[in-house]
């Protein structure tokens, strides 16, 4: 055996050079962990978080034109849209939507699929429900977004 | 007894050696109490300093930068359910811990934390603190069989024979050490203090002695008192991703909280066995070269500084804290944590105490660089196999030691050697 | 009776069928089932190590391992039985699901062969993109398998520079997608999603940033000795073994078999790219690791030039919008990061699919654990199986 590797198996380098690379990595600098209540996660623009039902803000009325194609786009099936047509403004409009969230998987199919852009999935990620019949949205729900109920006892 | 107090303080020795019992038992209490004190830093030092080689920051939510977390892990352990094994032997599952954390706790009888900073110096110290750390392998063994179930028996059978098997190495090297303090005087010694003031004698810790023999055999310690203790790399009897968990499996609470107390303290003792032996014990760096009392009194404002050090990164750590109201307690908390160690720091400035706290301040920083150590290989290296573990310690750590012995020994008879051929050629 | 009696009974009386336990010859001369010193080891579906609910029934002699069984199904969720009651464009959020590590790798496998039922393509910037992406969630699936072996082999480390990394990568999926870890990114045609302003920008710089961290993780373990001691010649797998079982990926690559099928069948555009296949000599542990670590890099270099040559146009081919394939059946294999991701579609020319089989890479890999672990340690086959690399959402589906 020639001799560098030998006095580097002697010398224990390599375990050296391992303890150099976990050394180096202490500064707290280095740390990449999100204190997470107190810090909030950056999330970008595409997230495909809470969907949202978007009210035209000029005329206050929902975007929905109970086209139904979400419906239909969605694998779970968990869209129940029902809507009559409005006299005066010869538009179909929303009269009760259900959105089961506890079987969604946010695969962003129904907001693809809607033809007026209406239904887009947010960035809300923080979207634990207190009862499982709590997480089955209707429209109201679906249009004002979810405020994380605090704890009380 | 006001003058009993005031004649053992007058006095320059030991308690062993002032033959005090009362100073003996109050000297035992401290020590008790500082290792308690030792492993509960240990915990929250492990935590954190593993946390960040791991590029994370480890426990930060209760009490500022997790500070109270061994107090809230020790007040968990303390109130859990008492579990014991049905068909357990419940004598000897009671009395394993009990073994292994009073072997522990006894090797300290004899560590020296200064000139006359030690419960007692028998003439025997360093073979007693090696002979009580070998009973602890008792209580391991005692902790696997009791707990009636072949998961912590092969744990705790692995856990023993590794720890033998590396007590023969540990040996070895301690023989060098001992070899090494008989060169000045003529006759050895195997008392700690006495080791320490060998290397006193001869201006040189024995890490440096005979180079590279010292280091060789610190070296051989250093890797043994790692397996000895059941530490990384060599922890696969308690490691979690194998399938034996080990020999306390079955304990919970208080019992488990007991060996964990036991695992430390041994670690404590190893390393201040290695601390004693070659790194010249409570010795301050340099006596001989730096010498003189402007050096002495530049030493001495170390401890000082330390804490006054430690104060500071408190403080600063208390302005760095988010100013929300859900941490204003936490930033009080560190706040007057760091004002405390301040407060502690300007005590050991006065110049009545800075002297007597000379010893113990570099003892512990030599042992706090080993638990360093410790936590280091931890968090770096991968677990070796258990055979190869024994492989490593029959084959390669034993050879080695029985090499450094011998070598030691005739460099340390050279004068002489040579001398006698000197005397014999015409 | 415990099914696990229940095979013992069956491997007494003869009869085979499901759960006969044929790999541990249990019929000893005395029918007593085991001889004195042997244990039978139940390394259940709830372990630290086994990557997810596999179940190993190992039969032990002292430590050395005599024979084993793995137990599937636990993660079991009935995907293919999903695909029959779904169209194929809804189908598609679905494969994420399976190896979930890697879930860019599925998406492209199932969109490559629906494509090829279609008899079309997806234009030349879409097979950019998805090769890019494809790359990435190859590192990615790396990154986990090295932190979760180096954790089993007792390295605590690693295990978070990887996911550091990961997250890195994960960032770029959640700005290109919309989601991290099921990533649906692409859809049958081409990707729905254009690049976002700064992908190549994104993309480049992980891959300046990676590498000198690659390194350091080789610092931190390819020469370490207590590394090379547990990994070497640990889980040596033949070449020969390897193509009687069926096992692709990485694991042959190690054996010293040169085969990828981006170069041996190239899909998308992978022609078009200069890489290596990286192969290893004795097919132990270490080389496994050893490939994995160099196919970290070559990925690195196809993302770079991916970057450097993506073209401009559109991303999504001519296709309907409802999706009825002509009747046929098709199989297309992509390399996934764990080996030959397959799926086999039958088209009956409706919306639904009538049967999509898809062909896991780390369930024919399991298949080789019996093979390597005989004669080992107990605490190798926690190695072995790491280095395997098997996801068990892959394994059940």
């Amino acid at each position: 055996m020639s001799l560098s590797p030998l006095i580097r198996k002697i010398l224990l380098v390599d375990l050296i050079k391992g303890l150099k690379v976990t050394f180096d990595y202490q500064k707290p600098s280095e740390a990449i962990t999100e204190q997470y209540p107190l810090e909030r996660p950056v999330v970008y623009e595409r997230y495909r978080g809470l969907p949202r039902l978007k009210v035209d803000p000029e005329k206050g009325n929902s975007m929905c034109i109970v086209c139904n194609l979400c419906a239909l786009a969605c694998p779970e099936q968990l869209i129940v849209v029902k809507g009559e047509r409005n006299p005066v403004t010869k538009r179909k409009e929303p009269v009760s939507w259900s959105y089961d969230l506890s079987r969604c998987m946010f695969c962003g199919l129904c907001a693809e699929a809607c033809s007026t852009d209406a239904l887009e999935l947010t960035q809300d990620f923080e979207i634990a429900f207190y009862t499982r019949e709590g997480m089955v949205l209707d429209q109201a729900a679906l249009e004002t977004g979810h405020e994380p109920k605090r704890y009380e006892k | 007894m006001l003058d009993a107090i005031t004649k053992y303080l007058n006095t320059r020795g030991t308690p062993g050696e002032a033959g005090s019992m009362l100073w003996a038992t109050i000297y035992i209490l401290i020590i008790t109490i500082g290792i308690s004190l030792a492993v509960i830093a240990m915990n929250w030092l492990e935590r954190k300093i593993l946390a960040h080689m791991q590029i994370r920051l480890g426990p930060m939510r209760v009490g500022p930068h997790g500070l109270l977390q061994p107090f809230a892990d020790a007040l968990k352990l303390l109130i859990k359910e008492d579990i014991i094994p049905e068909n357990a032997d419940k004598l000897v599952f009671w009395s394993a811990p009990v073994v292994v954390t009073m072997t522990a706790f006894t090797t300290f009888l004899v560590v020296p934390f200064g000139r006359e900073h030690a419960v007692t110096d028998m003439n025997i110290g360093i073979l007693f603190m090696l002979g009580i750390s070998s009973l602890g392998v008792l209580g391991i063994i005692m902790a696997g069989w009791s707990s009636n179930s072949h998961y912590p028996l092969m744990g705790s059978l692995r856990s023993s024979a590794q720890m033998v098997s590396y007590e023969v190495a540990m040996g070895l090297a301690i023989v060098c050490a001992v070899l090494m303090t008989s060169l000045q005087t003529g006759t050895g010694t195997l008392s700690m203090i006495g080791i320490v003031q060998a290397q006193a004698q001869q201006h040189t810790w024995f890490i440096f002695k005979f180079f590279p023999l010292g280091f060789l055999a610190f070296a051989i310690f250093a890797i043994a008192m790692v397996a000895e203790t059941n530490r990384a790399p060599f922890d696969l009897p308690e490691a979690e991703s194998e399938l034996v968990a080990g020999f306390h499996t079955e304990y919970s609470g208080f019992r488990w909280s007991l060996f964990f107390l036991a695992e430390y303290a041994a670690m404590l003792a190893v390393s201040s066995i290695a601390v004693t032996l070659w790194l010249g014990g409570w010795m301050r760096p340099f006596p001989h070269w730096l010498h003189g009392p402007i050096w002495d009194l530049a030493f001495s404002f170390l401890p000082a500084l330390t804490l006054l050090v430690l104060c500071e990164l408190c403080l600063v750590g208390a302005a760095r804290m988010p100013k929300i109201p859900q941490m204003k307690i936490q930033t009080i908390g560190l706040g007057l944590f760091g004002l405390l160690l301040g407060f502690a720091g300007l005590v050991l400035l006065l110049p009545g105490v800075r002297e007597r706290v000379q010893d113990i301040y570099w003892f512990t920083v030599k042992i706090a660089f080993f638990m360093y150590l410790y936590i280091w290989y931890r968090g770096t290296f991968p677990r070796y196999r258990f055979d190869q573990l024994m492989k490593v310690g029959w084959k390669v750590l034993l050879p080695t030691g029985l090499g450094v012995l011998i070598a030691t020994a005739i460099w340390g008879l050279l004068p002489q050697i040579s001398s006698a051929i000197l005397g014999v050629l015409p | 009776m415990s099914d696990f009696e229940n095979d013992y009974r069956h491997a007494k009386s003869g009869q085979s069928g499901p759960g006969v336990v044929d790999y541990l010859d249990l019929d000893t001369k005395d029918q007593t089932y085991l001889d004195a010193n042997e244990l039978v080891l139940n390394m259940g579906p709830q372990h630290p190590s086994t990557h997810g609910v596999l179940r190993v029934i190992l039969k032990l002699d002292g430590e050395k391992v005599l024979g084993t069984e793995c137990i599937i199904g636990y993660l079991h969720r009935g995907v293919e039985k999903i695909a029959e009651n779904r169209t194929y464009a809804m189908f598609n959020p679905y494969v994420d699901r399976m190896d979930y590590v890697a879930a860019v790798s599925n998406g492209l496998g199932y969109c490559e062969a629906v494509e090829k039922l279609l008899n079309t393509e997806a234009p030349p910037r879409a097979q950019y993109i998805r090769v890019i992406l494809t790359e990435l969630c190859r590192i990615a699936s790396h990154q986990v398998w090295l932190g979760t072996h180096a954790l089993d082999i007792g390295a605590l480390t690693p295990l978070f520079y990887c996911f550091r990394d990961r997250e890195e990568i994960l960032r770029i999926f959640e700005k290109y997608c919309g989601a991290r870890l099921t990533t649906h990114a692409f859809r049958i045609g081409g990707c729905i999603y254009e690049t976002y302003d700064g992908f190549e920008q994104d993309c480049l710089k992980f891959c300046d940033a990676f590498l000198p961290k690659l390194d350091e993780y080789e610092e931190l373990l390819t020469t370490n000795r207590i590394w090379v001691r547990r990994t070497k010649g640990v889980g040596i797998l033949k070449p020969e073994d390897c193509i009687a079982l069926g096992v692709t990926g990485p694991v042959l690559r190690a054996a010293g078999v040169k085969w990828d099928l981006r170069k041996a069948q190239p899909y998308e555009c992978y022609s078009k790219f200069d890489f290596e296949v990286p192969t290893g000599l004795n097919g132990d542990t270490y080389d496994r690791y050893l490939v994995r670590i160099e196919e970290m890099r070559q990925s690195v270099r196809i993302i770079r030039q991916a970057v450097d040559g993506l073209p401009q146009g559109p991303i999504m081919a001519k296709i309907p919008k409802v999706l009825k394939p002509p009747v046929g059946e098709v199989y297309t294999s992509i390399e996934a990061p764990k080996g030959e991701l397959g799926y086999f579609i039958v088209s009956d020319g409706s919306l639904q699919p009538y049967r999509l089989r898809v062909r896991p890479p780390s369930f024919v890999n399991l298949q080789a654990l019996d093979k390597m672990v005989r004669g080992l340690l107990v605490a190798d086959v926690v190695a072995v199986i790491g280095t395997l690399d098997i996801v068990l959402g892959e394994v059940d589906r």
